[in-house]
């Protein structure tokens, strides 16, 4: 599909999600909304690590910068501000980070990113107790639902648009050259650090940006429910059964698995987050193209 | 005088039990490039075992350690037939094992943390053991926490002595260095990964359950451990795991002594600032040749 | 006197104990088609990896067009225009052949201008070698000998003025290995671009080359005609212990 095809097909979703508002129940739009959520998270993490073939877990970290960015800044700045703030706090971070591991090896990367969701909690609760005399910040000037949804869903878009912009451009070339061969992409002119770094931290932005943007739905906020690992591990799983490589994939796969997560929830509040667990193993083991291979399978047995 | 070396003894007691977790790890990776990110989950799983042994049966927790490490071994035999065996035998290359492991192992961390959660709850759970205090030279420690330590550096000393002069453990070097090779001479690698997956995780049920005696534990208390144990093995060396011994005890010195001067809830900042340091002057680890 | 394109002077490698490349001196100038020739193990390859910028040295400078690139990433080079080839052909395995040479083009063939026309133009260089027919076809659907030209055609895509080519003619035929010394030459003839080339079957590579460097044991033992090299004691005694190495026939 080509680049401005799939804009404008975007553009046309992003239209008919806007007037969910005055169409569906509360309960649906939430349901809807964590769908964005996820989309918006899952696609930004696919824009990194689908073409590098790098496994990010760095999620967490950088959802929980942004929507700390909104637990300081509420009151004090509007609401579009503070998701820009976190955006833009979240990339740094990453860019810092970035410089200091992209280099290294696949296994070290995905668990010094898994970490780094502790570093930050840590750090932030640190400085909330020397600084600011306080465990958790309550949330009294939150927004109205639609706002949030709209946020949410512009945020979300903006992520998709990119992400098509990049498969068509020369940096998304680069980056599937490094994920290739990344010495053989290097020789051909390619900066590959750089590159990396880059492609990072724009993924780093926007799930910082869907962290600021969410934060407002809690009405307390603290380090440790912020800093939950499961949005890490629900973009991941999400990411990677829907198909890194694609767009399409982690779109399909969000929302079926945020659909999926709330009927597990309501089913089995305590033991859901086991089960998703063990479903992350099964696709793995059994279907590690993701659901995405088992379309190429179909097709070629139908060509 | 006495402070410092409390602080100082302090450091290396935990550096003893990060010693033995990274020790298990550098195993896992450096034989067979599974990045078992789900390695601190089975430490608590460890810890919670002994807990249990502790409290239901009334078992001192030293001698429910041996009880615990044959477990966990049994259990990482298990694991690795249902969850690992599966992508060694059908990924195209090593970097699609690593890549196909790391997801697996997050999986499990998943199901394992909120299994336990599942069963015991998310309330601290601990018990008393040894802590009396004993005075060494001016310092004082708790009884709980010298044995602990002894035993930590026990374990590694073992595992060493094993990996340096049983054949078992020549196999797995010679494994590390040269697969093919090994696997020339009759090596077997069907029996050789699950034996080595199931030692390390032996390994870090035997940490786990030390940690328990000393301190409270919860579902949650083994992620940390995985990453420090990661970075213990870039101090010291992937496959080497004498560098573990030594590249753990430094990080847990370093983390003492940074705590002390900062402040203890600044321990993963410190950690993670080892790591880049160590990253940025020797990208190959302390210990690599 | 024509400034050196690569002038690589005083090389060392070590590979823990082993020094792989002992103080290696080479200089190739615009237009010169050079030889690297030498038994296993004598480090040629080792070599290349320094002068396309993947290895560091641990001792010695890498001058490219007077600019010292020592210790500076691969692109640098690229960028630079030095392009390269490797033992493995190491194509875009899920790319197009033409998606292949496309790459180089955008990359470090996009700052860089070329008199010749060829280098604009994918299909002229996939023509060049030959693969026009494969343009669309999946680079790790081809032959290895198919892999082997488009490698050369992904290193022509970054537009270099030097070109490093790794054992190019390997596990070919006899017809296969002449026809490939001709691209070679005809790279350097008919593009104008400066090729250094490492190859195994040295009787063809004496054939075509006006130079030949000979390494042994990491260290460079001749460097010059190959009617006088082929000559020395030196050169002779490295390959005595070579199995199956034919003797060196003088060039035309």
């Amino acid at each position: 599909m080509r680049a401005r095809t799939a804009l404008l097909v975007t553009l046309g979703a992003a239209l008919a999600l806007a007037t969910m508002p005055w169409l569906l129940s509360d309960f649906a739009l939430s349901l809807t909304l964590s769908c964005l959520m996820y989309a918006g998270l899952a696609v930004s993490w696919a824009m990194f690590c689908g073409p590098t073939h790098y496994l990010s877990l760095a999620t967490s970290a950088f959802f929980g910068i942004g929507a700390y960015v909104t637990a300081w800044g509420v009151g004090t700045l509007a609401y579009p501000v503070a998701v820009l703030l976190g955006g833009l706090s979240a990339a740094a971070f990453a860019a810092l980070v970035g410089a200091a591991v992209l280099h290294l090896r696949g296994a070290y990367f995905a668990v010094i990113t898994f970490g780094l969701g502790e570093l930050v909690r840590h750090a932030i609760t640190y400085f909330e107790k020397s600084y600011a005399h306080t465990v958790g910040r309550v949330i009294a000037d939150a927004p109205d639902a639609f706002t949030i949804y709209f946020t949410v869903l512009a945020v979300t878009l903006a992520a998709v648009g990119t992400s098509i912009l990049v498969r068509a451009s020369r940096f998304g070339l680069a980056l599937a050259g490094i994920g290739s061969d990344e010495e053989r992409a290097q020789t051909l002119g390619v900066d590959a650090r750089l590159t990396k770094i880059a492609a990072f931290t724009l993924s780093a932005a926007f799930a910082g940006a869907l962290g600021a943007a969410m934060a407002v739905r809690w009405t307390y906020i603290e380090p440790t429910s912020v800093f939950n690992p499961f949005i890490g591990f629900q973009t991941v799983l999400i990411a990677m059964v829907g198909g890194a490589q694609t767009l399409i994939g982690p779109i399909v796969s969000s929302v079926f698995f945020s659909l999926l997560t709330e009927f597990l929830r309501l089913q089995f509040p305590y033991a859901f987050l086991a089960i998703l667990g063990l479903l992350l193993i099964i696709l793995v083991l059994y279907l590690p193209g993701g659901l995405a291979s088992l379309f190429t399978r179909w097709r070629k047995v139908h060509a | 005088m006495g402070f410092w070396l409390e602080l100082a003894a302090s450091g290396l007691i935990t550096g003893g039990i990060y010693a033995v977790v990274a020790i298990g790890l550098n195993l896992q990776y450096g034989l067979m490039r599974i990045m078992n990110i789900s390695h601190g989950e089975f430490l608590m799983l460890g810890a919670y075992l002994t807990w249990l042994a502790h409290t239901t049966f009334k078992l001192n927790p030293l001698l429910s350690l041996p009880a615990v490490a044959l477990a966990m071994f049994a259990l990482g035999l298990v694991v690795y037939r249902l969850c690992f065996y599966r992508i060694a035998r059908t990924a195209p290359a090593v970097e699609v094992i690593e890549a196909r492991s790391l997801l697996v192992g997050f999986g499990l961390m998943f199901l394992v943390q909120n299994a336990v959660y599942l069963v015991w709850g998310a309330d601290l759970r601990g018990y008393s053991y040894l802590t009396d205090p004993v005075d060494i030279a001016g310092a004082r420690f708790t009884a709980n926490r010298l044995l602990v330590f002894a035993f930590a550096v026990a374990a590694s000393l073992l595992l060493l002595a094993v990996l340096r002069w049983t054949m078992i453990g020549k196999a797995v070097r010679a494994m590390m260095q040269s697969p093919i090779g090994a696997q020339m001479v009759g090596i077997d690698t069907a029996v050789l990964h699950p034996v080595v997956f199931g030692a390390g995780l032996a390994l870090a049920g035997v940490a786990g359950g030390l940690l328990s005696m000393v301190y409270e534990i919860s579902p949650s208390m083994g992620e940390p451990y995985t990453v420090t144990a990661l970075i213990v093995i870039t101090l010291g060396g992937l496959g080497s795991a004498l560098g573990s011994l030594i590249g753990g005890f430094i990080l847990g010195v370093v983390e003492a002594f940074g705590m002390h001067f900062t402040s203890p809830s600044l321990k993963m900042l410190l950690s993670y600032a080892v790591l880049v340091a160590v990253l940025l002057a020797r990208p190959k680890g302390l210990f690599s040749r | 006197m024509r400034e050196a394109l690569i002038h690589a002077r005083g090389v060392r490698v070590r590979f823990g104990g082993l020094v792989a490349v002992d103080g290696v001196d080479l200089e190739v100038r615009a237009g010169e088609l050079v030889g690297v020739i030498g038994p296993n193990g004598a480090g040629k390859t080792t070599f290349f990896h320094t002068l396309s910028g993947v290895l560091v040295p641990d001792e010695g400078r890498l001058l490219v067009a007077g600019e010292d690139l020592t210790g500076r990433a691969p692109h640098v080079y690229a960028r630079h225009g030095v392009a390269r080839t490797f033992q493995t052909p190491r194509v875009f395995r899920d790319m197009t052949a033409a998606q292949n040479v496309r790459f180089g083009l955008q990359f470090a063939g996009r700052t860089r201008k070329h008199a010749h026309d060829a280098f604009d133009d994918v299909h002229a260089i996939l023509g060049f070698l030959g693969l026009a027919d494969a343009a669309e076809v999946q680079a790790g659907g081809l032959t290895p000998a198919r892999q082997r030209l488009l490698e050369i055609g992904v290193a022509l895509g970054a537009r270099p003025r030097v070109l490093l080519l790794d054992e190019v003619a390997a596990g070919l035929t006899h017809n296969e290995i002449d026809a490939t010394a001709q691209l070679v030459r005809r790279v350097r003839d008919e593009l104008g671009v400066a090729v250094i080339w490492i190859e195994h079957a040295v009787r063809v590579l004496m054939n075509y080359v006006e130079r030949v460097a000979v390494l042994h044991q990491g260290r460079k033992i001749a460097d010059g005609a190959p009617r006088n090299v082929s000559k020395q004691p030196a050169v002779i005694e490295a390959y005595l212990g070579e199995e199956g190495e034919p003797e060196m026939k003088e060039a035309p």
